[in-house]
């Protein structure tokens, strides 16, 4: 994952300043994750493999994502846990 | 490979929100679409493209992003749209 500050060094307001910024910008991505659970998300990833699934969670760190019924060239997967570092991006609808 | 965009920074993934991007990623993929936000932690950018009745979202993962070009701004009713897009349907005041 990403360092957690690029301002190190910086004053104390310009820390302010960016993580007044992270935390806009997580509480919205957070939303994002929240509005996904249960829905049927398609990812992308390397090989241009495209598979689908029922998402379920992410740890914080954006490392794994749980999923159900993740349809796989070789079959359904009933419970699976993502890499996300195999991921390239990934879509659903709300 | 970590790229650039990894290595912003909150302040600078900012600027990127409620503008309309072109994203590059690997594998030769290339997404459009209103930029909601970036995860501050594996800076992922999540786009939204609005559609009738709903939105499809597209989110690239924060590793895989190779480029991201701004094309446009959001009007008002862009930017009021992206903002209610995944807020709670009711949300719950703490307010008596």
């Amino acid at each position: 994952s990403v360092s957690t500050s690029a301002a190190s060094g910086a004053d104390a307001e310009e820390l302010q300043k960016e993580q007044d910024a992270r935390t806009v910008l997580r509480e919205s991505f957070l939303r994002c994750l929240l509005s996904m659970t249960s829905k049927k998300v398609q990812f992308h990833m390397h090989e241009k493999v495209k598979v689908e699934a029922t998402f379920g969670a992410s740890d914080i760190d954006v490392l794994n994502f749980q999923v159900s019924d993740l349809h796989t060239p070789i079959g359904v997967q009933k419970e699976a846990l993502i890499r996300c570092q195999d991921v390239i991006s990934f879509t659903f609808d709300t | 490979m970590q790229c650039g965009w990894s290595l912003l920074g909150p302040l600078q993934w900012l600027r990127y929100i409620n503008r309309e991007v072109k994203v590059r990623a690997g594998n030769d993929e290339e997404h459009r679409g209103w930029l909601l936000t970036v995860d501050p932690v594996s800076a992922s950018v999540v786009l939204v493209n609005f559609r009738k009745g709903g939105a499809s979202v597209q989110v690239v993962m924060g590793h895989a992003v190779e480029e991201v070009e701004v094309l446009k701004e959001a009007d008002d009713e862009t930017a009021e749209r992206l903002r209610t897009t995944f807020l709670p349907q009711r949300t719950l005041s703490l307010d008596p």
